[in-house]
């Protein structure tokens, strides 16, 4: 296949490759499902769907695909309303969590499968087949049955069968999640690279937002059927939009606060200045510190400083990333230093506050 | 541990040795073993009009059972397997596999009772003994092949076939058939050798010109030794044949499919 056949980064065309509109979906007899989800992929973009399991980004996926049916609004492909058409005439290349090869074929006839169905001559679908295969590594294990594959074997030849017969998109569904932490790192890189070769609008379902950060152009969180955030990846972790984002994405510490004064929050650990932030006082904030903002030792200014007594200290190699138990709550942070910690100081301009926590809010714990 | 298998094996393949000793013996009474060698209990049973009969008969009811037996077993099974609620799943399987406990002389008895009716006077007719044997052995293939699916979890199989643009059609030939292929085998095998084997719902079922092969026997116990030993030689035999021929028949499905990718 020719996978130089469209251009990896096209200028942002009009309609989008994939589009969904306030689409609404509950299971029957159930609440859970998807709630007006709006996602929009563009051409050779690669949109990450995080979110904990059960949050609907695997139905969303299904809504998509065609498996399911949204109950309101609506799936466009290419611009093209996908009302009533069936999952085998969407023309999308769809990669399963359990992968989902027929064990009764080999590599390439698995590969050659969509082709064959679309009766592409048999000589033609085997040439391409291979040449699918060889595009992942795979080549030498063409006459190979998925029972004597590897794990990441599989994960390139379901990989190569989704791409083969040219979809308009890629859904891959939690790809990496069945595959060891090494594995995993590489296929992240493999699946970018054959993404961008393709220039292929792609969705990313996810639960690992370390995966989603690390490959993504673009990451949506979705919480109780509802998307949360869509943004950048540096978007979501330097600028999350709510408490729930913040946590999910990256280590960190959040506390609920009340606004005191126009440079300063009250909270559970006491009060901390911040960076004048234009907010009544008295509202209720929730405060967010990334645990690499947070300084070890007292610092010179001697601005929000807290000493305690460390209670964990997880050496991770470039880092250490401890718990400091200090009165009132515990604070995470990271630092490169070998030696003791007995205090931390957290300049005010890392003092980020995000909407205010809902009633039945959680005790303040940092969320790891 | 050594001893009690040895033992088992002893107690399993004793009786079938003296069979085919005692079929081949010319004579046997009063003796441990029999004396003389002689094929004429084989030759004396061949030339039996009965048993040529009955031997045909089985054949016939076996074969017969084993493709109505698929042709109901495959999408029954296939829909207990998609069957949307898992209480509809559970009752189906109840239902289904109810013919195991139920003893065949029971069902043996409401089929002589509905059809010896006026309205239904089919009994004795080969189509109430197959009909018969069906019932009696499809609970076996349907409990492989539905078990067989959920372990290849054939459902993701086929919503993968989907999305890769397959049709019904194609999913059915390409897919669900050729992963299928060892279970129905093997389930066949099954069919075939219970059905060879049948003897009670048969013996109070089958008409006098469609006895099949075990109620026939029974008739050789009153004769000969040598000659009963024959017979049961035979169906023996018969059944082993029904059972590798079932198995091949199911496997041949993968060469007509599968390998054309």
């Amino acid at each position: 296949m020719s996978a130089a056949s469209r251009p990896a980064r096209p200028e942002a065309p009009v309609v989008p490759v994939l589009e969904v509109e306030a689409v609404t979906f509950t299971y029957p007899g159930t609440r859970a499902g998807v709630f007006g989800v709006d996602l929009r992929i563009h051409a050779g973009e690669l949109l990450a769907v995080i979110g904990a399991s059960g949050c609907g980004k695997s139905t969303l996926l299904r809504l998509i695909a065609g498996f399911l049916v949204p109950d309101r609004g609506a799936i466009r492909i290419e611009g093209r309303d996908m009302t009533g058409v069936p999952p085998r005439e969407r023309q999308l290349g769809v990669v399963f969590q359990s992968y989902a090869l027929f064990p009764h074929m080999t590599a390439r006839e698995n590969v050659a499968y969509p082709l064959k169905v679309r009766d592409v001559a048999h000589a033609e679908r085997r040439r391409q087949a291979l040449a699918a295969l060889d595009l992942v590594g795979l080549g030498a294990l063409a006459d190979t049955r998925p029972g004597q594959l590897s794990g990441g074997q599989q994960q390139r030849v379901a990989l190569a069968r989704a791409l083969v017969f040219r979809p308009r998109a890629l859904l891959l569904d939690e790809p990496l999640s069945a595959l060891d932490a090494a594995r995993r790192v590489e296929m992240r890189d493999e699946i970018r690279r054959l993404q961008r070769e393709h220039g292929i609008a792609t969705l990313h379902i996810t639960h690992d937002q370390e995966e989603a950060l690390s490959m993504a152009d673009r990451v949506a969180m979705m919480r109780d059927g509802r998307v949360e955030q869509i943004g950048s990846p540096r978007d979501l972790y330097d600028r999350p939009a709510s408490r729930a984002v913040a946590g999910f994405v990256g280590h960190a510490n959040l506390w609920d606060a009340v606004v005191a004064g126009p440079t300063a929050v009250t909270t559970p650990l006491g009060r901390l200045h911040t960076e004048p932030h234009g907010l009544e006082t008295g509202k209720t904030v929730a405060v967010l510190v990334r645990p690499e903002r947070v300084r070890a030792g007292p610092g010179a200014g001697g601005v929000n400083v807290f000493r305690g007594r460390l209670r964990r200290d997880r050496f991770l190699g470039a880092v250490r990333r401890f718990d400091l138990e200090v009165p009132g709550g515990v604070i995470t942070g990271e630092t490169g230093e070998r030696g003791e910690v007995e205090a931390v100081h957290v300049p005010p301009a890392h003092v980020q506050l995000l909407p205010g926590p809902s009633a039945a809010a959680p005790a303040a714990q940092p969320t790891t | 541990m050594t001893w009690i298998t040895v033992g088992y094996l002893v107690y399993l393949f004793a009786p079938m040795v003296l069979l085919v000793v005692g079929s081949l013996g010319d004579a046997w009474f009063n003796t441990l073993l029999p004396t003389g060698v002689s094929g004429r209990w084989y030759q004396a049973v061949v030339q039996d009009g009965s048993f040529r009969r009955a031997f045909w008969v089985s054949l016939e009811v076996s074969a017969a059972t084993c493709v109505v037996a698929t042709a109901v077993g495959l999408p029954l099974a296939y829909a207990v397997y998609r069957a949307a609620s898992r209480g509809v799943r559970a009752a189906a399987r109840i239902v289904y596999l109810l013919p195991i406990a139920v003893p065949p002389l029971v069902l043996a008895f409401g089929f002589v009772l509905v059809f010896s009716s006026d309205q239904l006077p089919f009994l004795g007719s080969l189509w109430v003994l197959i009909g018969g044997h069906v019932v009696l052995t499809l609970p076996y293939l349907l409990q492989t092949l539905v078990g067989d699916m959920r372990h290849l979890r054939l459902a993701e199989l086929e919503v993968a076939a989907e999305s890769l643009g397959a049709s019904f059609r194609s999913r059915f030939l390409d897919v669900v058939l050729p992963s299928l292929r060892h279970s129905l085998a093997s389930g066949l095998i099954m069919v075939a050798a219970l059905s060879i084997g049948e003897f009670q719902l048969s013996n109070l079922v089958a008409g006098f010109l469609t006895r099949p092969y075990p109620v026939v026997l029974l008739q050789a116990f009153y004769g000969a030794t040598g000659f009963a030993c024959a017979a049961t030689v035979i169906l023996l035999a018969l059944a082993l044949l029904a059972a590798v021929a079932a198995g091949l028949t199911a496997h041949g499905t993968r060469v007509t499919h599968g390998l054309s990718a």
